[in-house]
């Protein structure tokens, strides 16, 4: 009983539970600092808000607008990079395959905001949250 | 095949969306033991990814409360029967969920929509399957 006390008391002061730490303050920052902006610069650039003065689309009205757009596209696919890169990877099957599902829609959003089709863009930012919800039901931290 | 490769990809998603049964985004914000019901105006709808917000105003006497209710993304909408020109702006409807975590309405209430009834009684699911909200009735996925 002892031993085992004091196996626990060493494993939490390993360098494996710093490590862990580490791993998910790096996970947390892609996320909130590259995935979570840049995806948002997707949803943003596409729906309607509807009030009884009429019905308003949320398309980028500059090329600027649209700059914004296709930077937020390009993180996304790079950032499925990251996420692949062995010290971050959870494991090879799912989080691949997440990952690989992210570089799609970021490369799709990209030729879409390239088109300047909006519509598809709309689409595109619903399949997004799609990705992002399977992979998150799997992985996230809670 | 651009068209394939899409179905094959939304596929790959719902499967294995569906590999797990619990997500933890609902709990995260909303109560699951604060449901409301609450009848009013729909004074805007947000038509918006990732998800849809219908804001309805509700009276109770001389006090006015808007309440912002979160809804699917749009494309799940669209599949439960509901479109951005279904919710119009002064359609008095009836909408069932569960309040936000921070319940102090400033500015706004907030909440996570499970269905919408229309004036001719049509009922319609507004959420998300598979979020973690509660297994209600709502969601015709879950019966």
């Amino acid at each position: 009983m002892k031993n085992l006390l004091l196996i626990s008391f060493a494993l939490t002061l390993s360098p494996f539970s710093a490590a862990n730490e580490d791993e998910h303050s790096d996970m947390h920052d892609l996320m909130a600092h590259l995935l979570t902006p840049a995806s948002e610069a997707i949803w943003e650039s596409s729906g309607y808000v509807i009030t009884e003065e009429g019905e308003f689309s949320l398309e980028p009205t500059s090329e600027e607008e649209w700059q914004r757009v296709l930077y937020g596209a390009k993180v996304i696919t790079e950032s499925a990079y990251l996420l692949n890169i062995p010290s971050r990877a959870k494991d090879r099957k799912e989080w691949i395959i997440f990952s690989n599902l992210l570089k799609d829609v970021g490369e799709k959003a990209f030729e879409a905001a390239e088109e300047k089709n909006v519509e598809s863009l709309f689409e595109i930012g619903a399949e997004l949250y799609q990705v992002c919800v399977a992979c998150h039901q799997v992985y996230m931290i809670k | 095949m651009k068209n394939l490769r899409n179905f094959v990809l939304l596929s790959l998603i719902f499967l294995l969306s569906h590999l797990v049964h619990s997500h933890h985004a609902f709990t995260a914000e909303f109560d699951a033991n604060a449901p409301i019901n609450i009848t009013g105006k729909v004074v805007k709808v947000e038509w918006i990814n990732p998800h849809a917000w219908v804001h309805v105003e509700v009276e109770q006497g001389a006090k006015r409360t808007i309440w912002m209710v979160e809804g699917g993304t749009p494309n799940t909408l669209i599949r439960n029967g509901l479109t951005k020109n279904s919710i119009k702006p002064g359609t008095v409807i009836n909408v069932r969920g569960y309040q936000s975590k921070g319940k102090l309405c400033l500015p706004r209430c907030i909440a996570n929509g499970r269905d919408i009834t229309f004036p001719d009684g049509r009922k319609v699911f507004m959420g998300s399957s598979g979020t973690g909200a509660p297994r209600d009735g709502s969601d015709p996925k879950e019966r």
